[in-house]
């Protein structure tokens, strides 16, 4: 998790004016205003969208009509416009490479009529790695217009989770004294006129801003060139320092080594092809030697969590040299990084909808995060202990399925009387045939029996329940009637 | 009736229970106003109801090597034979010292806890020297009071040193959860009354005798109060009749309403057909081995049991449990089912459910623990999980589904990593605190007396590997100098005995 707080607007900050100047607008660089209308989809009701909601940010030109921003002001978008400083042209746009995991985004306007306008704007170059206590300039756009410029300065550089937790980037901690603007969500931050990195999060008690470093958004962009975006690779490991003692003894590993305890190895990851186990000891990467928690010595940066050295610096495809202790033995290994899949719960839900289906009144959907949390600020405890123990432990659950079907509530109806209070369960099987997925669930609900009866197993102090094939029919029926707009959504 | 899920989100156990109507088991007598002129004169029954003054204490989960913490109070009894005071279990739980004042005397005489029965909070008390009781008169138990009925509630509550009467209606008569183990339900009764913290153990009355035992309130609502009726009281006083209590008696099953028709078609039945679907059988109760998951109950020492579980006595539709309810250990009970279509019949001989203890709140008992290098290990129980507020996922899971998932079967104790008494050979162990152990080097751990000797033993190995459920990064503890190190921790933190394993 972040380790400072993401704000969405930024208030009540002092105005430093001399650390800020107001240059004029043909000096200035080719930023653009973003505003963006998301919505989400409603986790209890899964076939209907939440009310919208607004941001407004600011991207910067980097390429012929392509602008880059953050992934969480481009997430669940319904609506992009983008908007030049001025405030005279205003155009749609459309997102043409996301990442959700580096929050990054590639924005094109999509009305040709206005493209001139982009073009007239000098993109800006992605700068080379900053140092401790580089200066920079952080920019932002005043309603009337005006270029807002603070200085600040580099003062760290850590590996942060911006926006889906859990994975990790190469992020500038920069010191600025920034004040509240009308587009202050994803500020660009300049180094000698070259981009340098995009404000992720402000923390402004301590006026530290977390930005994306420049290797990031040029891996982000190199990817998007052809097209088709990929992604950062991953190695697919859980992990665990080896800075105690005893447990040091246990695994054999000799003082002058540090090393990452491998506690986890993640289904069909990279690390799993390479043949690495659980209980191996990571202790160095293409030659750079992790210490007992796990940091590197980076030539630019110096201390470094090694996480950088897959996902910051190499592509899906390329290979990565692996130093390993096995039962004291040092093993080498060659991987070959690729993207890791989604496991049976995918580490986000942005830009994609949820799967469900309705039937006589149950509704069954995929289990996610965002349903679990759905519990409220206590979900850690409040969300079914079964559901949970989904999330902590998936590898118990992976046999034989994609995802992990769940009947998430009963409505109600003739079909499911004396049902009503069953929810949160886990689906095994329907008609006899194993649960996959929700396409799976639909095609096993195909075939009920020839009493006219769907059989539906869970993880249940009940383990069996029966459902009527026509009276579900029927209640589905009058369902659309009174304004469901789907029984299912499969994609 | 024992829980056997830790909480109410199970599905039929403590399901929708109707209105059980425990007038018609009595048969009462038709209703009058409690002040109509009665047989007892109102100063007698006034000197049977004594005070009770309790000094506990009470062990702590979180320090269990500590004595507890010393505090007491005070509540309510009365006579009901000779040197037989009936009181409240939870007055004289984790009692050291009990004193018995009678009304309108300064004198406190010194008693102690003859039977305590936690499951439905009653207990009865003895005074060392009867002879200052011996003019008092003896308040009979009588039946279950009607619905509309007025009662008297007398007793010492809060707010003064003398006898308090109050008054009130009967409003419910429920089965309902007891507070005081918070995993046991049986007959309650609800009255207008105000019971305020000191009534407790109190009687209440209705033309002379005794109707029921105030016992608990509502903190979320005014003026309701609960008392223990004499189905319940009655039941009590019967098993402790052979001189100990053997606790309540279970079928040791989970039941479904077959409401559903797809369900009834399932198992065949017709609309107006009897019976409740038997979803779950727990291991070891009474009806294993006999029933079957997916049989239809159908009847209950000969009477009918509907679709929504009740049966019907006298004229009225009582939850089925009832008739376990006053059952004793030993006791039968005939069971009718259907299993593929046949109808079949059975005679259980009801038992006590011990595995249900984990969700009971438990009283006057030592906490177990052991500590090795510094690390506390102890039995995961309710008290423990309160007190503690364990809440390391696979913990809950364990103690959710002990009883459902046939864990206690396999694993008598679940052991808990409670603490970590900072030490050098321990300080990169604190953040295994609140996981439960599974093995140690590589032997599955199934009770506190393993784990104790698993940790102890005659040959220190190089390392103890201890696996914890969830995690695959082992904790190592190492064996070489534990022994001298144990000294040096135990002394440090005040410990006087490295474990205490129960006797």
């Amino acid at each position: 998790m972040n380790s400072i707080f993401k704000i969405i607007l930024i208030v009540c900050l002092s105005t430093q004016a001399f650390a800020q100047k107001v240059i004029p607008p043909e000096d200035s660089l080719p930023l653009i205003k973003i505003s963006s209308t998301s919505q989400d989809y409603n986790i209890g009701q899964p076939w209907e969208k939440n009310p919208t909601s607004n941001r407004r940010g600011l991207g910067v030109l980097i390429g012929k009509n392509q602008i880059l921003t953050t992934a969480e002001i481009a997430a669940n978008a319904t609506y992009i416009e983008l908007e030049t400083v001025n405030g005279n042209v205003a155009m749609p746009a459309k997102t043409i490479a996301i990442d959700y995991e580096a929050n990054l985004a590639l924005l094109s306007t999509t009305d040709p009529a206005h493209q001139k306008e982009l073009a007239e704007l000098k993109p800006v170059l992605i700068a080379a790695s900053a140092k401790l206590n580089d200066p920079v300039q952080v920019y932002q756009i005043e309603d009337s217009g005006k270029t807002l410029v603070t200085n600040g300065v580099v003062r760290g550089v850590d590996i942060v989770s911006s926006f889906v937790a859990g994975h990790y980037f190469l992020t500038y901690e920069i010191k600025a004294s920034m004040q509240s603007a009308s587009h202050s969500f994803t500020i660009p931050i300049i180094k000698n006129g070259k981009l340098l990195g995009i404000l992720t999060s402000y923390n402004s008690k301590d006026q530290i801003l977390d930005v994306t470093a420049p290797e990031i958004i040029q891996s982000f962009i190199d990817d998007a060139k052809d097209g088709e975006y990929t992604g950062f690779p991953s190695l697919g490991i859980g992990i665990s320092r080896t800075d105690d003692p005893h447990f040091r003894s246990w695994l054999k590993l000799d003082d002058s080594l540090g090393g990452l305890y491998v506690k986890q190895v993640k289904r069909n990851s990279a690390a799993q092809e390479a043949g690495i186990i659980e209980g191996d000891v990571l202790t160095s990467i293409d030659g750079n030697k992790l210490d007992r928690k796990g940091y590197y010595q980076s030539e630019t940066y110096g201390l470094l969590y090694w996480s950088h050295l897959v996902r910051g610096i190499k592509k899906v495809g390329e290979t990565l040299n692996l130093e390993l202790l096995r039962d004291g033995e040092v093993i080498k290994k060659e991987v070959t990084l690729s993207r890791q899949q989604d496991g049976l719960i995918p580490s986000h839900m942005y830009g994609k909808a949820p799967r469900y289906l309705i039937k006589g009144g149950f509704v069954f959907q995929e289990l996610t995060k965002a349903y679990l949390q759905a519990y409220g600020d206590k979900w850690k405890t409040r969300a079914p202990i079964d559901l949970l123990d989904v999330l902590n432990h998936p590898e118990d659950y992976e046999k034989g399925r994609e995802r992990i079907v769940i009947l998430s509530r009963t409505i109600p109806t003739e079909a499911t009387l004396g049902y009503e209070r069953i929810s949160g369960a886990i689906i095994n099987k329907v008609n006899g045939k194993n649960i996959a997925d929700i396409p799976s669930l639909i095609e096993a609900f195909n075939t009920p029996a020839e009493n006219g009866l769907h059989t539906i197993e869970l993880d249940n102090v009940l383990k069996t329940l029966y459902l009527d094939a026509e009276t579900a029919k029927k209640v589905e029926a009058d369902f659309l009637k009174q304004g469901l707009p789907n029984l299912s959504r499969v994609k | 009736m024992k829980l056997f899920t830790p909480s109410l989100i199970c599905l039929a156990l403590c399901g929708s229970l109707t209105q059980s109507n425990a007038q018609a088991l009595d048969s009462p007598s038709p209703a009058q106003p409690a002040d109509a002129p009665t047989e007892v004169k109102l100063s007698d029954i006034y000197k049977s109801v004594v005070r009770i003054e309790v000094a506990t204490q009470t062990p702590s989960y979180r320090t269990p090597w500590n004595s507890g913490k010393f505090s007491g109070g005070t509540g309510t009894g009365f006579l009901i034979g000779k040197n037989t005071f009936l009181t409240n279990a939870h007055v004289v739980s984790n009692a050291r010292r009990v004193m018995i004042t009678m009304h309108g005397s300064a004198r406190k005489h010194p008693a102690r806890v003859l039977h305590i029965a936690h499951d439905c909070d009653l207990a009865i008390l003895q005074v060392e020297d009867f002879s200052p009781f011996e003019d008092l008169s003896y308040l009979s138990i009588g039946k279950v009071p009607q619905l509309e009925s007025q009662v008297r509630v007398i007793g010492y509550p809060v707010g003064g040193d003398r006898i308090s009467v109050t008054r009130g209606v009967v409003s419910r008569i429920d089965f309902r959860s007891y507070a005081h183990t918070r995993s046991d339900q049986h007959l309650v009764v609800q009255i207008d009354a105000a019971i305020n913290p000191g009534n407790s153990g109190g009687p209440v009355l209705q033309e002379g005798n005794v109707v029921g035992v105030a016992f608990q309130g509502l903190t979320s609502a005014d003026n309701t109060g609960y008392m223990i009726p004499t189905p319940v009281i009655n039941r009590f006083l019967t098993d402790i009749k052979d001189g100990q209590y053997d606790k309540y008696v279970e079928l040791g099953f989970s039941r479904f309403q077959l409401f559903n028709p797809a369900m009834r078609k399932a198992y065949n039945l017709k609309q107006d057909d009897p019976g409740i679907l038997v979803a779950r059988i727990y291991k070891d109760g009474p009806i294993d081995g006999t029933l079957e998951e997916g049989d239809i109950l159908t009847e209950i020492d000969g009477k009918l049991i509907d679709s929504s579980g009740s049966v019907k006595i006298d004229g009225e539709r009582v939850n089925m449990n009832e008739i376990v309810e006053r059952k004793f250990a030993g006791d039968t009970v005939s069971l009718k089912f259907i299993r593929n279509g046949k109808e079949q019949t059975a005679e259980i001989t009801l038992k006590y459910f011990p595995a249900a203890e984990m969700y009971a709140v438990q009283y006057g008992k030592r906490p177990k623990y052991t500590i090795q290098g510094g690390l506390v290990f102890q039995p995961l129980s309710r008290n423990l999980y309160s007190e503690l507020a364990l809440s390391n996922p696979r913990v809950r899971r364990l103690f959710t589904k002990y009883i459902s998932e046939d864990i206690f079967q396999e694993r008598e104790d679940i052991l808990i990593l409670t603490n970590v008494l900072d030490d050098p050979i321990n300080s990169y162990i604190s953040s295994f605190t609140g996981s439960a152990i599974e093995s140690i080097n590589g032997i599955e751990i199934k009770n506190i007396e393993q784990l104790h000797e698993l940790l102890n033993p005659e040959e220190m190995p190089e390392f103890f590997v201890i696996k914890c459920e969830g995690n695959n990064r082992p904790l190592i503890l190492p064996g070489k100098d534990l022994k001298s190190n144990n000294e040096r921790i135990l002394q440090r933190y005040g410990v006087e005995q490295p474990s205490y394993l129960g006797k």
